[in-house]
């Protein structure tokens, strides 16, 4: 019995099935909330329906979470008419529950390798993007390049489940057949739309099919099976990856005009099918306005991350490697730029240089690379006290090919987590700067532009602020979830 | 029936098509007519604006790309900063607006587009000739003068582009204010002393709260000043010898004046004055009465010193006065006996209107007057040349009464070598302001005066001796006027109570206001125009006609109607609001095409 118990404590099935069904619960009631008008006390049909679907599938996910305890308590482990069942659950993908599907995956397969993983998630967030693509169908008209990305973003979504079934049959955990290669090969270039899980899948797939290095393997997948255990860190990284990839499709998929061309026929529309979250005071798709928004919230977000990693992480190198001098001129100076409050700097630079996305990425920039190179230096010195940073001194290496080629790489993890966690930071700081009206020009579509107007109609229309505030949310959540969950994965006493 | 299934079958494939249609295929069908344009090269317009026009700029972009321009946004976050930008001549079009406060056409073009206008960037003979001529006439003349100074400012030469005419909207808290005696009239400033409580035991000991965005007061004299900042405020502390109605009539009700009477020729004015006005005082933090009577010396040393430009430094509003030529006291009872204007009837038959006692003696020391007993102040007016609307000047706040004595014995500084760090002028500011240099001078004629202020809030109290004992004795003993400058945070306030007033609900919002059950809204017609004025210096739209008459073809106003919800009006010039021309402006992009071509074809 004790060893049941364990069994049931360390199934990662049991688990995620608990997380589902709480978080399905909440959507589930979220729906039944708004599918009332209590004003009026009338019932709205396709909210309601939408939501008996959920409802069906909550109840579903709640029956298989008791039967996956009941079989861990019985026999220690999940029977396999259990795993079966999870097929039924699938479906919950036409509802859009992302939390279902994945947890049908995931108890469908027995033995997950981390490109089962990947292969999944692949597929989910294609899915997501031909859904959320296919809904401008119900407007009066689609961009000219819609049909012909459409049809190969659907050709994609057919390959990646033909990909999906031939990762659960022959990847195995340490291995994988050579004519993956192909399909590897393919995959990396399906990844252009911006579908980072079909590049994780693809370089995964090469890394095993080549290399020979068990213990290269073997790292690579504990690795992934840490970030994967956590089902809020994969569903960050979900999340941000359709962000991603959504940014990139919709230039092909979306039409730009209806994000920043007014329409006066159409003004403060609430949401329909053709405008899925309504329009705002000058009649704009706000649909298409988010779509558009996560292009410059990512971009900014990355943009402002990456730079100050370069700069501060090169600084942080140099003061932590050499002698005290260095040290002390580099980080007095970074201390005085640390000593000015980063938003007081970014509104002072957008002020004397004009609010643009470049002046803007660089105002965000500026300010945090006091913080990078502090984390830097710390590991730097560190590092530069091991072994084979002495051996490589008495080979003869030069400081710059030290510094860059031994320890530098031994001190990214902590560098990776910070910016992870640190992008949630700046796609803030960007909205707060256009909320103030300091960021990009108030027409194109920013998220923290969109705020800006929801804020007045917070009464009367509320949709247009919560909309945007949320999309903030989940992108900043994401983030910090995905950060918390590579700071686990990279840490070495978790193992 | 053969024909009948084809058609369905036909109409069942339109629709399958219709279902997907692509942007170009609708575009396509939109741009049928339109001819292929010559240059496809895109002409890029700056646009200069306000943070808080942000709206009306996006629609004008919108409308611009629309219409083949490129437009580039240059949004100031505040006044001074769009002042400076304008200054220097950086936008090719500039979102502006105008409200014409003393309610008559003339002071809607005067100071803009007469070249040697206060505010004006331009340089038109005929545009000069014509607001000249206008000036002179009755209003049943002039709707033709300024039918053709329309044609010719914005049809002929486009040198502004009208937007639309607003509307005013003020929200009441019913719960604590009588509904009733709120007024909102077009032009003038609210004026508190009818505003009564709902309950009027609460008369004396709570304040009548209420709002103004700027707290940065330009000056508490009335004429070095004529801004959002005091127009309200000194409109309340000095009364004037007319007053205007809610639509825009002068009147005599609520004044210095009992009546005004105009003599035959339109060149020279009468007044009637009361004699139960004293000036009111701070002392010791409370309102009191100086004993000093509002009379005609007062009344002649304000309005010369209002039409002159060197009676103080940094005089704001004599252009307003400029047509004012003599200012005298009447003694002579003989000489009210001259017809008055258009009327056979004569001054003094005009000036003793409804009157109880008829006047009996003129006297020319204001002490001496004694209404009760006949006696009685008569001050006459004369202007340069005829001129009827000079009234709606004397009705605007820079006319208000000062008091000769105080303002001669505060202001002993020489005007030409004024120093702003030693001299302190009447009405600074600084000398109202909380803190060491707080030293009220102020002596009000009007229903209120200022005690003090500070960034937050200003305090008014009652003038004890303003014609005390009649309808307008101000009912409500103090005013706080609250400093909130963003139009959101100021509904907020008014919808817990925090102000019981607020005059300026943004249009966007009434519903906001019409839907809360505490609240009332009043609307009005108003006299605020928003324009664009196309730069006059060293740019593409100074020197072509034709790119300014392409922009002004690509601006529709219907479409700005749509996004106000219908709470503006449209509008042709600044005087719009108050002379119905007849004229209208039509968006037309066949017309923008063509303007467009002319320029790019070097015209």
């Amino acid at each position: 019995m004790l060893n049941k118990k364990h069994a049931l404590k360390i199934s990662r099935e049991y688990t995620q099935a608990n997380f589902t069904w709480i978080i399905s619960l909440i959507l589930t009631v979220v729906l039944l909330l708004n599918s009332f008008n209590f004003k009026e006390g009338e019932l709205k049909g396709s909210v309601f329906s939408v939501f008996a679907a959920y409802a069906f599938f909550t109840i579903f996910q709640t029956i298989l979470t008791w039967m996956v305890k009941r079989d861990l308590l019985t026999i220690g482990e999940i029977r396999s008419s259990t795993r079966k069942l999870g097929y039924v659950q699938l479906f919950s993908i036409v509802t859009g529950n992302v939390f279902t599907a994945a947890f049908a995956f995931n108890l469908i397969k027995k033995q997950k390798t981390p490109e089962y993983t990947f292969a999944v998630y692949m597929l989910l967030t294609q899915v997501f993007i031909i859904a959320i693509s296919s809904l401008n169908l119900f407007k009066s008209y689609v961009a000219d390049s819609f049909l012909s990305a459409m049809i190969i973003l659907l050709g994609i979504m057919i390959f990646q489940v033909v990909t999906l079934i031939l990762t659960a049959r022959y990847v195995k955990e340490e291995s994988a057949p050579a004519w993956m290669m192909i399909v590897a090969i393919v995959l990396l270039f399906t990844a252009l739309t911006g579908n980072l899980f079909a590049l994780l899948l693809g370089y995964s797939l090469i890394v095993k099919v080549r290399s020979h290095d068990q213990s290269k393997i073997s790292k690579w997948n504990t690795m992934w099976k840490k970030i994967t255990r956590n089902s809020t860190a994969i569903l960050g990284l979900f999340f941000i990856i359709l962000m991603f990839s959504i940014s990139v499709c919709s230039t092909f998929t979306f039409d730009y005009d209806m994000a920043v061309e007014n329409d006066y026929g159409a003004i403060l529309q609430k949401p329909s099918l053709a405008y899925p979250f309504g329009t705002d005071n000058f009649g704009r798709d706000l649909f298409s306005r988010i779509i558009f928004g996560a292009r410059i919230s990512l971009l900014v977000g990355f943009a402002s991350t990456a730079i100050p990693v370069v700069i501060g992480g090169f600084l942080g190198a140099l003061a932590g490697y050499y002698s005290q001098r260095t040290d002390n001129i580099i980080m007095r100076l970074l201390d005085i730029l640390y000593a000015v409050p980063g938003i007081l700097l970014a509104i002072a630079i957008i002020a004397a240089f004009g609010a643009n996305t470049t002046n803007l990425i660089l105002a965000l920039s500026v300010g945090s690379i006091p913080t990078y190179a502090r984390t830097m230096r710390a590991n730097v010195m560190m590092v530069s006290n091991y072994e084979f940073v002495d051996s490589a001194r008495a080979l003869g290496s030069a400081d710059f090919s030290i510094i860059f080629r031994q320890i530098v790489p031994n001190s990214l993890a902590p560098m990776i987590v910070k910016a992870t966690l640190t992008i949630g930071g700046a796609v803030i700081a960007t909205s707060s700067l256009s909320f103030l009206g300091l960021g990009v020009e108030p027409h194109i579509p920013e998220w923290g532009n969109i705020l800006k107007i929801g804020s007045t109609y917070l009464e009367s229309h509320s949709y247009l602020a919560i909309i945007p505030g949320l999309a903030i949310i989940l992108l900043v959540l994401s983030f910090n979830f995905l950060g918390d969950g590579l700071r686990d994965a990279f840490d070495p006493r978790m193992d | 029936m053969k024909k009948s299934l084809l058609t369905i079958l036909l109409a069942v494939m339109v629709v399958l098509a219709g279902c997907v249609s692509t942007k170009s295929d609708v575009s396509d069908k939109k741009n049928d007519n339109t001819e292929p344009k010559t240059d496809k090269s895109k002409v890029v317009i700056e646009l200069l604006g306000m943070g808080s026009g942000e709206e009306d700029m996006n629609i004008v972009r919108d409308q611009l790309i629309k219409n083949g321009f490129d437009v580039k946004l240059n949004i100031q976050p505040d006044y001074g900063s769009f002042t400076a930008q304008k200054e220097a001549g950086n936008y090719d079009v500039a979102l502006s607006s105008w409200t014409t406060v003393t309610g008559n056409p003339d002071y809607a073009v005067r100071a803009l587009f007469k070249s040697d206008g206060d505010n004006s960037i331009m340089a038109d003979e005929e545009v000069d000739a014509l607001i000249e001529k206008a000036s002179t006439e009755t209003p049943n003349e002039f709707a033709k003068t300024y039918k053709q100074l329309e044609q010719r400012l914005v049809f002929d030469k486009a040198y502004i582009v009208p937007l639309y005419n607003s509307f005013k909207a003020q929200g009441v808290n019913k719960d604590i204010l009588d509904v009733n005696t709120v007024r909102l009239a077009k032009s003038r400033a609210i004026a508190w002393e009818p505003i009564d409580f709902n309950d009027k035991t609460k008369r004396e000991t709570d304040s009548l709260i209420v709002q103004q965005a700027n707290g940065t007061l330009t000056s508490l004299d009335p004429i070095k000043a004529n801004d959002g900042s005091i127009n309200t405020l000194n409109t309340n502390m000095y009364v004037r010898l007319v007053n205007l109605t809610d639509d825009d009539v002068v009147v005599s009700d609520g004044s210095l004046s009992y009546n005004h009477s105009i003599a035959e020729g339109n060149s020279a004015y009468y007044f009637l004055l009361r004699d139960d006005l004293n000036f009111a005082a701070i002392t010791d933090g409370k309102a009191v009465d100086t004993g000093e009577r509002v009379g005609a010396d007062d009344v002649i040393f304000s309005l010369n010193r209002a039409k002159d430009p060197n009676s103080v430094p940094d005089h704001r509003t004599y252009s307003l006065h400029e047509h004012i030529q003599d200012v005298e006291v009447v003694t002579d009872l003989s000489e009210l006996d001259v017809l008055q204007s258009g009327s056979n009837e004569t001054i003094r038959e005009g000036l003793e209107k409804g009157l109880d006692v008829k006047i009996a003696e003129l006297v020319s020391d204001k002490t001496s007057a004694d209404n009760t007993s006949g006696k009685y102040q008569v001050v006459k007016m004369t202007t340069v040349n005829p001129f009827p609307q000079v009234l709606n000047y004397l009705a605007h706040q820079s006319a208000g009464i000062v008091s000769k004595k105080q303002v001669e014995s505060i202001n002993t500084y020489d005007v030409a070598s004024f120093d702003v760090s030693k001299d302190i002028p009447y009405g600074d500011q600084n000398s109202v302001t909380e803190g060491a240099k707080y030293n009220n001078t102020l002596y009000a004629s009007g229903p209120y005066i200022l005690s003090h202020k500070n960034d937050y809030e200003a305090i008014f109290y009652k003038n004890p001796a303003y014609m005390a004992g009649t309808d307008y004795e101000p009912k409500i003993s103090n005013v706080t006027v609250r400093f909130i400058q963003d139009p959101d945070s100021t509904l907020s306030a008014l919808r817990n109570s925090e102000i019981h007033l607020f005059n300026g609900v943004p249009e966007t919002k009434y519903d906001l206001v019409e839907n809360d059950s505490k609240l009332f809204l009043q609307k009005n017609d108003s006299n605020a125009v928003s324009y664009l004025l196309f730069n006059t210096k060293n740019r593409e739209v100074s020197t072509s006609e034709a790119l300014r008459k392409a922009v002004l073809y690509s601006i529709n106003q219907d479409e700005i109607l749509n996004f106000y919800q219908g709470n503006k009006k449209k509008a042709v010039s600044t005087v719009s609001p108050m002379v119905d021309t007849g004229n209208e402006l039509k968006a037309d992009s066949a017309k923008v095409q063509e303007f467009l071509n002319d320029y790019k074809a070097g015209n």
